[in-house]
């Protein structure tokens, strides 16, 4: 107040003068929540942009929900029931969603929110000491392409279905958008599938070779690069490459599958055997009401609204009598749900979302390896072995190729994988083929709306 | 009675003679029917060229030559008096005027100016308008009464934000308010409240019995000196203040009100339910069968029979009927849950009373004030609560300063129902299936309903957000020089505002768990206004005022957020029983205007007047590169009626003709848009930056250059007065939020493109039909047209919240944008829609989006009659607009023949399609093949012109040998009722805007509350 009647007197002054120097200062007001981009200086600020990728990661539309949910209910043959009452997402288990939808946006929207925030890291490099400034790069480039990785997925036809100079996937953007004068550089058209997945593979090549053995934190290190880039080479049908990838992070000793499989999830902090996860605490988490896996996939008991039910006679694997995995459901009930079984898998809230865990990449391994005809790290059967003695399944002597992508889906059921291995694999979804138009995602209407670039650029079938 | 009428001229009565060496001369110029100050009264040494005129307390000082012999005093519209100076100091006259409106004060903003000095458009509403409605706000109060200011309450809910555009929607991304002035301070109007609920008004905290005048400032003339927040207009509130020389006048006001909804819309019963699910199933099996795939997820199997395929879907409705009756027999369920009537208060009850005391002697005056209102809205728990007092205080320290304040008290309590877009609010609940009953077996509200129940939640759930408001300021004024005057006002607006709400522990959302926040936000807006008036003696027949000054206001916004959750039971309900706390946050965030401004006034024989003004304003809402904002504008008037040809017409009494051209802005978007902008970020362990917000460094103000050509006049002895303004209002640079592609990284930028125009015309006239001792009628009529167009936005397409409005160029904003429905195929029963070539299609993904109606009325205007005769009076008011349309949201989910599942309909549909050739517009029952039924298409839109008799009201005044013995000055007993009568095409009330503070968004109603019909009765009491 003081402060305020001293302003009074100098703005008089400054008034009676004609002179406004004072006066004028006042004008200048600091944000009083948020920084500009000049603010960041130091080999700090730097990497606090870098951890707000993660928070990026995190979002419901992003890996707190809808990476791994809107791949379940689209690659849905019925094993499970969108009962809650949001339209939007009974649309994409219908296999009916629009241009609209504000799914389809909204997840679009978080992935480039992502890819800038990654960017605008990799133009800040020069603020980072020598010795950090290739870690940094690499931990950035790791995390744009993971998202790139998920784009092409939800938005263009699989890279099994081949022309992949000509299938379109998305806009590929590598330069942050910081300012009016690079702005124009973000209105793109799509890019080929070929020329997103040689950057995809470049930037994790790069962060595979680059990122350090371990940061902490749930950061992303060498084996999560690797990880991930044994899903691409997979999704690529490049076998060998794959099983090398998935070795490197079996091979590291930094995981362990847990000692049971109900071990593995609704955990605080990372599981021995999750090499990436997404954190989460009762302050920072996905959603609890209207957003966040468990807010679906949850029953009410347990906080969640239990919109998703699962059918167990519709389940597209069958399970042994003693396998852990068979039983890893509950009976419970939602806001529209009398009474219905859940997944176990998604059940308590605040915990860590496993986005790669050790069972994969030994399943992973197992597959590239058979279909490469190599025995790189191990032989395909030990690796099925070791996963299905986990749950208590019993041990198998022989397999085949179908018995590996069979016990991948068992593995890895509603976690979102189920899509892309058939996908991959060229396997009908029920009476759907796996090319169907409405089994990949619309470019956003709005998104067209915006940059001209876009416009005869739509997905079939929409 | 003609020949009262037919007294030209004034009477003028000596009251008071002082004896004094003649020199200087003073006195008061007063109205002899009730004391009142008349201003704007010219006074003059007869014979020569000095003069003065009369300042806003009537009050006039001239200096006269000991040769001066007469003084004449000489007022538009009517002949020159003159009176003898005989050696007086001191000449106080009492006036008997017949038309004292053109003496009336306007209050311009830093300043006033008598009516016949006005060149620009203002319109005035006195207090007797506003008071004792059963209103939350002022804005309320003043619907439909001003020609061009169109104001939307939105919903029958009490204590939202109301809609309030003066001369149309002028912007597109910032915000479209008015300014509002109180007693010469800038208040704060914008919700401060919870985000995720309705907007609410802070205008609710001022109790509109303490208020004098309200004036609109409307042309670019009047609200430019008010430069960069004047595009939206303004409106300047006026507080009663003290008289002097009066004894202390007490005055008591209560009233009683009683509400109901205006209207229900009528959903089906249960055995209509049931019977057209059914018939839905069977539309479904068959439709699948015939499409060779299952609709429920195509994934599976195809049906192998159209006798499997409605056996499969007539289940699935079982099902759910079975679940919603809580497992009843359907054949004899033997009752239907009104679920319409259950949301409403049967009826709402509210109160108010105030009490107020004005008086003081010549040097202090005061007005005093306590107010206490309590209202119920019409739906169930929602309730506004607001008491306080006012305090207005003016001394004369010496024959140079005087100094005072004027400060308002109150504490508002707003009890809170979810948004319409919540599951909880109680307008979704007529969504609710007729087949669930109310109570459950064990007599408890039933929970297990279609969506939750927002009636049990209620048990458990509160929302309450208290403000305490502190505005007032402090002013002096400093006679400099007797025509040099100096005025400082600081002023405060203070809300400290307490939000809590509570999910109960049993709550159907809450999870068991129990959910609390707190959000506490303290908003400080300090502003200081500093200004010279100047009223030089220029002889006889020039008169000229001026302004200068400068302004500075600064607003501080903090806030304190916290949630938890986990609570051990319902019992307590703070944070300080949760478990976890989930949520805590602070926020600080400041802006700044610093402004400097001027006016001139000038006038030559009171016939040619001519006004001009200036304004700079600085804002730290922008960027160094476009900080400051120039805002002239200059008008002219020429009073006709005062020239020879015509100052002694009989019929025509008055004549002003009047023009104004001038340059506005707007600023009202929000802190920090100019910068990019990263936010902190919140992963656990790991605290960063992401970029949020893209800037615009070269942002600049938006402008409207309005011109406004008006003529006043009277006829008649003003019998018959009226006042016509034409408008242009033509805005560039508009603040527009334009989209960019996500691929940058953003969602959109602040950006000055494109241009929008407003053109009007208002009508104002007034009618003194019929005036004897015994009986008085008289008739006002105002009556609006504005015609609004967005001329271009770059290509843009910007959208409502909803999406189902657009600003579209060449087209009004706020255009509903969305496929044609074109009926029904008689043949199949499907939805019909106008594709791209013009066609008819029954694919709804080939419609395409096209303008098929507008929000924004062209007529608004209201029609009041007031009787009076021996004590009573009678007042009539009927406000309409015509031309807009409304658009039902919800009728994607009430009109959609179950096409979303099992949403309770509207009785419409009942005249479904059923089979071939039978020819309807409400398409056939499906949920999975209902060919857009469950999305938006212009079947939701109806027409949203009404006429409404807004108010009626009965009084009595007691008469003068009944007080005498009550010992009272006045009582006044009245009835009113509100809304009795609505005459409109649509469906719900017209008077709807679910969305309601949007420039693009409007007419939409969401399952929105409709408004109350109201009856009043109350008494007015002086003492």
């Amino acid at each position: 107040m003081k402060l305020f009647k001293n302003y009074i007197g100098i703005c008089l002054l400054a008034a009676a003068s004609f002179g406004l120097p004072a006066c004028n200062k006042k004008l200048d007001v600091i944000p009083g929540g948020q920084i500009v981009p000049n603010q960041i200086k130091s080999q700090g600020d730097v990497e606090a942009v870098i951890k707000g990728i993660y928070s990026n990661l995190q979002d419901p539309n992003a890996f707190g929900e809808r990476n791994l949910l809107m791949a379940d209910l689209l690659g849905d043959e019925g094993e499970i029931s969108f009962e809650g009452t949001f339209l939007n997402y009974r649309l994409v288990q219908e296999k009916n969603q629009d241009k609209n939808s504000s799914i389809v946006e909204g997840m679009w929207q978080r992935s480039y929110y992502t890819i800038n925030n990654a960017n605008l890291v990799l133009e800040n490099l020069d603020k980072v000491s020598k010795d950090s400034k290739e870690a940094f790069e690499a931990e950035a480039r790791f995390l744009r392409g993971l998202v790139y990785f998920n784009l092409c997925n939800f938005y263009a036809k699989p890279y099994s279905a081949g022309n992949v100079t000509s299938t379109l996937a998305v806009p590929l953007i590598l330069k942050a958008t910081i300012g009016q004068e690079n702005l124009k550089d973000s209105y793109q058209g799509r890019a080929t599938l070929d020329a997103v997945h040689k950057q995809i593979l470049e930037d994790l090549l790069f962060a595979a070779e680059k990122l350090p053995e371990y940061i902490g934190n749930g950061r992303a290190d060498k084996y999560v690069a690797s990880a991930i880039l044994s899903r691409v080479y997979l999704s690529e049908g490049k076998y060998e490459e794959a099983a090398t990838a998935a070795n490197e992070v079996i091979e590291s000793g930094e995981y362990a599958l847990t000692s049971s499989y109900s071990k593995a999830f609704n955990n605080a902090s990372n599981s021995t055997e999750d090499v990436f996860a997404i954190q989460q605490t009762n302050q920072s988490n996905s959603g609890t009401t209207n957003n966040g896996l468990t807010t679906f996939y949850g029953g009410y008991d347990y906080g969640s609204r239990g919109d998703i039910i699962i059918d167990l006679d519709a389940l597209p694997v069958t399970f042994e009598a003693n396998d852990e995995r068979g039983n890893f459901f509950y009976e419970n009930y939602g806001i529209n749900v009398d009474d219905g079984m859940y997944t176990t898998k998604w059940r308590d809230q605040y915990k860590v979302i496993p986005i790669v865990r050790l069972a994969e990449l030994y399943l992973t391994r197992a597959e590239a390896n058979f279909r490469a005809g190599t025995t790189i790290g191990a032989d395909p059967i030990d690796d099925v072995n070791e996963v299905r003695h986990r749950s208590g399944a019993s041990v198998l002597n022989k397999i085949t190729v179908d018995d590996i992508v069979e016990e991948r889906v068992r593995e890895l059921l509603f976690e979102g994988d189920k899509i892309w291995t058939y996908k991959r694999l060229k396997k009908d979804f029920g009476s759907l083929s796996y090319l169907y138009d409405k089994l990949i995602f619309p470019i956003p209407q709005r998104e067209i709306d915006v940059n001209t670039k876009l416009k005869d650029q739509q997905n079939p079938g929409y | 009675m003609l020949r009262f009428f037919s007294m030209v001229g004034m009477l003028l009565i000596l009251s008071i003679f002082s004896f004094a060496q003649v020199g200087q001369l003073t006195g008061k110029v007063t109205d002899a029917k009730d004391g009142t100050p008349l201003p704007g009264v010219t006074v003059k040494v007869k014979n020569s060229n000095i003069g003065t005129i009369t300042d806003a307390t009537g009050t006039y000082h001239l200096s006269v030559p000991s040769s001066a012999v007469f003084l004449t005093f000489s007022f538009v519209g009517f002949a020159d008096h003159e009176i003898a100076i005989a050696g007086h100091s001191t000449i106080n006259i009492a006036l008997q005027s017949g038309n004292k409106d053109l003496s009336e004060v306007i209050v311009v903003g830093y300043g006033t100016l008598t009516k016949k000095d006005v060149t620009g458009s203002i319109s005035k509403v006195a207090s007797k308008e506003v008071e004792n409605q059963p209103v939350a706000s002022l804005e309320s109060a003043i619907q439909g009464k001003v020609p061009g200011v169109v104001i939307e309450s939105g919903s029958g809910k009490v204590g939202q934000g109301i809609k309030v555009r003066v001369r149309g929607t002028s912007s597109i991304s910032a915000s479209s308010q008015p300014l509002y002035v109180i007693d010469g301070m800038p208040v704060n109007t914008t919700s401060r409240s919870d985000i995720y609920n309705d907007e609410t008004n802070p205008m609710a905290d001022i109790n509109p019995n303490d208020i004098e005048s309200i004036e609109v400032l409307k042309d670019a003339s009047a609200a430019a000196i008010y430069g960069a927040r004047g595009a939206n207009g303004v409106i300047l509130i006026t507080t009663k203040k003290g008289k002097a020389g009066e004894k202390t006048k007490l005055e008591l006001n209560a009233n009683n009100t009683w509400g109901r909804p205006t209207k229900k819309r009528g959903f089906l019963n249960a055995q209509d339910y049931i019977d057209l699910l059914h018939e839905r199933a069977v539309n479904d099996g068959k439709l699948s069968f015939a499409a060779g795939y299952n609709p429920v997820n195509p994934a599976l199997p195809p049906f192998a029979s159209e006798a499997e395929a409605i056996d499969y879907m007539t289940k699935r409705v079982d099902n759910a009927l079975k679940s919603f009756s809580l497992g009843k027999d359907l054949k004899s369920l033997g009752y239907t849950t009104d679920w319409e009537s259950l949301m409403f208060r049967d009826p709402a009850h509210s109160q108010q009373i105030d009490l107020s005391a004005t008086g003081g002697n010549e040097k202090t005056k005061f007005y005093v004030s306590g107010f206490y209102i309590n209202q119920q809205s019409i739906v169930k728990n929602n309730d506004f609560k607001r008491y306080g007092g006012r305090l207005n205080l003016e001394h004369n320290a010496s024959d140079r300063v005087s100094l005072g304040m004027n400060v308002n008290i109150s504490r508002s309590q707003l009890d809170r129902v979810s948004n319409d877009n919540s599951f909880s609010t109680p307008g979704q609940l007529v969504a609710q299936s007729p087949v669930s009953p109310y109570l459950d077996d064990n007599g408890e509200i039933n929970n297990s309903t279609l969506y939750p129940n927002g009636l049990y939640d209620a048990q458990f759930n509160t929302s309450s957000m208290i403000t305490f408001r502190t505005l007032g300021n402090v002013f002096l004024n400093y006679k400099i020089l007797p025509s040099l005057s100096f005025r400082s006002e600081l002023g405060a607006d203070i809300s400290t505002i307490n939000e809590d709400s509570y999910i109960g522990v049993l709550a159907s959302d809450a999870f068991g768990k129990g959910f609390g926040s707190s959000f506490i936000s303290q908003d400080v807006a300090l502003n200081t206004n500093n200004y010279f008036s100047f009223n030089p003696q220029l002889g006889g027949d020039h008169t000229l005022s001026a302004t200068a000054g400068m302004s500075y206001l600064q607003d501080d916004f903090n806030s304190t957020q916290v949630q938890g959750e986990l609570f051990p039971s319902d019992i307590i309900k703070k944070l300080a029983a949760a478990a976890s706390i989930t949520f805590g946050s602070t926020q600080a965030q400041r802006y700044t205007f610093l402004s400097y401004f001027a006016r001139a006034n000038y006038s030559y024989k009171n016939k040619y007047i001519a006004s001009i003004s200036v304004r700079s304003d600085g804002s730290s809402r922008f960027g160094p590169n476009n900080r400051y904002g120039i805002f002239p504008a200059g008008s002219v008037a020429w009073v006709l009626s005062e020239e020879e040809f015509l100052k002694s017409n009989p019929t025509l009494t008055y004549l002003k003709v009047r023009a104004s051209y001038g340059s506005t802005g707007n600023a009202e978007i929000g802190e920090n848009r100019f910068l990019t902008l990263l936010s902190p970020t919140s992963y656990p362990q790991l605290p960063g930056y992401r970029p949020t917000q893209m800037g615009n460094p070269d942002l600049k103000w938006e402008r409207t250059n309005q011109v406004d050509v008006g003529i006043e006049f009277g006829l008649f002895d003003n019998r018959f007065s009226g006042e016509i303004d034409y408008y242009n209002k033509q805005t560039s640079d508009l603040l527009l939020k334009a989209n960019l592609p996500y691929t940058s990284g953003y969602g959109f930028q602040y950006m000055n493109i494109g241009s929008m125009e407003n053109k009007g015309v208002e009508i104002m006239l007034n009618s003194i039909n019929i005036r004897n001792r015994n009986f008085k009628w008289t008739t006002t009529l105002n009556l609006a047209y504005n015609k609004n167009r967005v001329k271009n936005i770059g290509g843009q397409i910007i959208e409502s919240t909803g999406g189902e409005q657009r600003a579209v160029e060449g087209e009004p904003i706020g255009v509903f944008y969305m496929p044609k429905f074109a009926g029904v195929d008689p043949k199949t029963g499907e939805a019909l829609y106008v594709d791209g070539s013009g066609k008819n299609t029954t694919s709804y993904s080939d419609a395409v989006k096209m303008v098929v109606g507008k929000s924004n009325p062209d007529w608004t205007g209201g029609f009041t009659n007031t009787f009076s005769s021996h004590g009573f009076d009678l007042s009539v008011f009927f406000s309409f607009v015509q031309g807009n349309n409304i658009y039902n949201r919800a009728g994607i989910y009430q009109d959609n023949g179950f096409a979303s599942g099992y949403d309770n309909q509207r009785v419409d549909v009942l005249n479904r399609w059923q089979k071939p050739n039978d020819i309807t517009n409400v398409p056939r029952l499906s949920r999975y093949f209902s060919n857009g039924a469950n999305q938006m298409s212009s079947r939701w839109i109806s027409d949203g012109s009404y006429i409404r008799l807004k108010s009626a009201t009965l009084g009595y005044n007691l008469p003068k040998q009944a007080l005498d013995v009550l010992k009272i000055s006045g009582l006044r007993l009245y009835v009113a009722g509100y809304n009795l009568w609505t005459k409109t095409k649509f469906v719900g009330d017209p008077e709807v805007n679910s969305d309601v503070m949007g420039n693009i968004a409007g007419g939409i109603d969401y399952y929105t509350i409709p408004q109350a019909k109201q009856v009043t009765v109350g008494v007015n009491v002086k003492f």
